[in-house]
């Protein structure tokens, strides 16, 4: 006879407001909004009972939800804050039971069959869990089932508890709305289409039919909606610790022994991801350095990204060699410390025709040293920033496509033969920026410019187009605006110009 | 009888097969260089190969010896972004040439750029000239045998013998709208020449009409 299958789940309803009261506890009971980070329109992503109660909703805008009365707080949202209380919702589950998955924020099932003996009978195994959970703060709702499907129905529709007895989530989830099953889009249109409203509904659909149209997809979310839930858990294991340190009986004044000790560290952590298959995709670094008798000793640290998750310890260095370069500590080091945040690359299958993909790791290494030649900062892919400000960006790490490159249109066998863009065929016309943009002396005649004199240019101006008026963050101390103009010199350069109303500067040239 | 509608052509399609004969023109394996003074058009060709060549999916460098590229306008005629690395190399043309060397040769890139054109500051053309033969030859020899285009925009030709193409840019008139009194700048036109092609098959030569082109840059 098969084993008797139990699935408890803990679900946390409203989780980034609950992780926001978590992590500052006299928000309990208070009407809060949690705010999405997008700026100067920060939106509600959440409210909390007492915000709801006062008319606060999701989507709503920051200043609409301030005008609220009742004193609605609102707090942006903090990743590190959501982290933290996932990881105490998962150390819950796993206190309790060897197998644990992370279903996604706030939601964690366990196995938890077999446990009568250790904490009692399952409303007693739930009200432990209720109480665990909230002495992690964290407002938890449990259920006990069969199924997952049936024990997310249950949390969700408890006041605090709820225990579905065996062999009775078919009967339970009958009633539920089908959305219960995160479907996606596309599939819940077709059920809609369908008029199938209920799990119930989809769970009476003649077998055979549902697979002729939907495939083995169909016949999954119709054993979900039947309360049969084959697929084991995923378990969630607490992430390993990569850290190597050194500790120094004397302190190193000189970068070239610090480097050998780094290069240690490096190769011991990238031996020990390597074993397990796993590669980094952040590497974060520390000095402690010498202070005088009775002083707390400083600390100066640092991180970097590679280009693509790595365990080769020869890239690590080659960033770590030219960071502490750049800026190498500013006293003597006793002790050192080099972490790796792993991540598991998944394998992937090498291209048949041909080595278009980089390979990742000759990818790493190559950048690794053009970033010793020139920097950190000066490498990556460049991010626009949400502004109108002229040459506003970010640069962020390449990540490469695990996946082949499709090839360009016309494949391989195209590129035998030259042939040449179509006559008048045209493109976008670049502009060529001067960073920073550089001082320039501007004649006027009837408010237009008619002579420019920068640095290595200079001549009367024949054509000039503008002014082109453009402005932004007025709201903050760094705001700023600018009159550009577009001009055209007698020896045919294309210039933009721009004055913030105190100096003329040119922006760049168009090429 | 029927007409199968499958097998007609999608929106666009002539365009693109305009748009990707220009990429072909650059051959695989060889250093390529453009080349005109400012305000010719040079840059725009050099986006308009990275948005093209991002846009079909490919990994392109761009080292960018005078700090001068614009991504925005990049993301404007096309360009993806995230498929595009850039390296500033701080108006250091012996840095910018070795970071395109080593980019080139591990061949993790469809598309390497060397940028060296000049901005208005005169020292960086002084810099330029200081570059040796062998660095054009070295830059040759890393992109030789590999699945990698490198091209190389500079003010003047610079590679030698070491380029397999060159095509010169030359400035064509400015487009303005509005007359008398100029309202908006609307473009530039380019006159673009393939002044060396030592790749090309013989029996696939460009015609002489072929062999020089005009095109226009649109604001």
């Amino acid at each position: 006879m098969a084993a008797l299958r139990r699935i408890g789940c803990l679900l946390v309803p409203r989780f980034a407001a609950a992780a926001a009261v978590r992590a500052e506890p006299a928000l309990a009971s208070r009407p809060l909004a949690v705010l999405d980070d997008a700026r100067p329109a920060r939106m509600v992503i959440e409210a909390s009972p007492e915000a709801r109660a006062l008319g606060v909703a999701p989507g709503m805008t920051e200043a609409a939800a301030q005008a609220r009365p009742g004193g609605v707080i609102c707090r942006e949202r903090v990743p590190a804050h959501e982290a933290a209380a996932q990881q105490a919702l998962l150390e819950v589950g796993v206190v309790h039971s060897p197998r644990v998955e992370e279903a996604g924020p706030g939601e964690v099932y366990l196995d938890v069959a077999g446990l009568g003996a250790l904490f009692g009978d399952e409303p007693a195994l739930a009200r432990r869990l209720v109480q665990r959970a909230r002495d992690a703060r964290l407002p938890t709702r449990v259920g006990l089932a069969g199924s997952r499907v049936a024990a997310r129905l249950a949390a969700r529709r408890a006041a605090e508890l709820a225990c579905i007895p065996p062999d009775a989530d078919a009967l339970h989830l009958r009633p539920a709305p089908i959305a219960l099953l995160d479907l996606s889009l596309e599939m819940a249109r077709r059920f809609a289409r369908w008029g199938i409203r209920t799990l119930g509904e989809l769970a009476d659909l003649p077998g055979r039919d549902l697979y002729e149209r939907l495939g083995p997809e169909g016949a999954r979310l119709q054993a979900l909606a039947r309360g049969e839930d084959p697929r084991p858990l995923d378990p969630w294991r607490p992430p390993p610790r990569f850290e190597e340190t050194r500790e120094l009986d004397w302190a190193l004044d000189n970068l070239e022994p610090l480097f050998g000790l780094f290069t240690e560290c490096a190769e011991g952590l990238c031996a020990r991801l390597a074993a397990q298959a796993l590669a980094a995709d952040r590497f974060e670094w520390s000095c402690r350095l010498t202070a005088r008798p009775g002083e707390t000793p400083r600390t100066v640290d640092g991180a970097f990204v590679p280009p693509v998750p790595t365990h080769e310890a020869r890239a690590v260095m080659a960033v770590l060699r030219a960071t502490l370069t750049a800026e190498p500590p500013p006293a003597a080091v006793t002790a050192l410390t080099l972490r790796a945040q792993p991540v598991r690359v998944p394998a992937s299958q090498e291209p048949l025709d041909g080595d278009r993909r980089p390979s990742p790791r000759t990818l790493a290494e190559t950048v690794a040293r053009v970033i010793a030649l020139v920097g950190p900062d000066n490498l990556g892919v460049p991010v626009l920033l949400d502004t109108h400000r002229p040459g506003a960006l970010r640069l962020e790490a390449l990540q490469v496509p695990s996946s082949p490159l499709p090839s360009p249109p016309g494949g391989r066998g195209t590129e035998t033969f030259p042939s040449l863009p179509a006559a008048g065929e045209g493109g976008t016309l670049a502009l060529r920026r001067c960073r920073p943009p550089r001082p320039a002396q501007v004649r006027l005649i009837g408010g237009r410019p008619v002579h420019l004199r920068a640095a290595g240019l200079a001549g009367p101006i024949v054509a000039s187009a503008g002014p082109w008026r453009s402005s932004g963050d007025w709201w903050l101390e760094s705001r700023w605006a600018s009159d550009e103009w577009d001009v055209e010199l007698a020896d045919g350069t294309l210039g933009r110009l721009a004055h913030d109303g105190s100096a003329w500067v040119l922006e760049g040239i168009y090429d | 009888m029927a007409i199968a509608t499958e097998s007609l052509p999608p929106p666009g399609w002539g365009l693109e097969g305009s748009a990707a004969s220009l990429l072909e023109v650059f051959p695989r394996g060889q250093l390529s260089e453009i080349v005109g003074p400012r305000s010719a058009g040079g840059s725009s060709l050099v986006t308009s190969l990275l948005a093209r060549a991002t846009a079909a999916g490919e990994l392109v460098a761009l080292v960018d010896g005078s700090d001068a590229f614009d991504p925005a306008g990049a993301a404007a005629a096309g360009a993806a972004l995230r498929s595009l690395l850039w390296v500033r190399a701080g108006r250091r043309p012996d840095r910018a040439c070795r970071s395109a060397e080593l980019l080139a040769r591990s061949s993790g890139f469809a598309w390497v750029v060397l940028d060296l054109s000049t901005d208005p500051t005169e020292p960086y053309e002084r810099r330029l000239s200081s570059l040796g033969a062998a660095t054009w030859i070295r830059l040759q020899r890393a992109v030789r045998d590999m699945p990698t285009r490198l091209v190389l925009h500079a003010p003047r030709h610079l590679a030698g013998s070491a380029a397999a193409l060159v095509l010169a840019v030359a400035r064509g008139p400015a487009r303005w709208m509005g007359a008398p009194r100029p309202l908006r700048l609307e473009g530039l036109g380019s006159r673009v020449e393939v002044v060396r092609a030592r790749t090309f098959p013989p029996t696939s030569q460009p015609s002489p009409r072929a062999k020089e082109w005009e095109i226009t840059w649109r604001l």
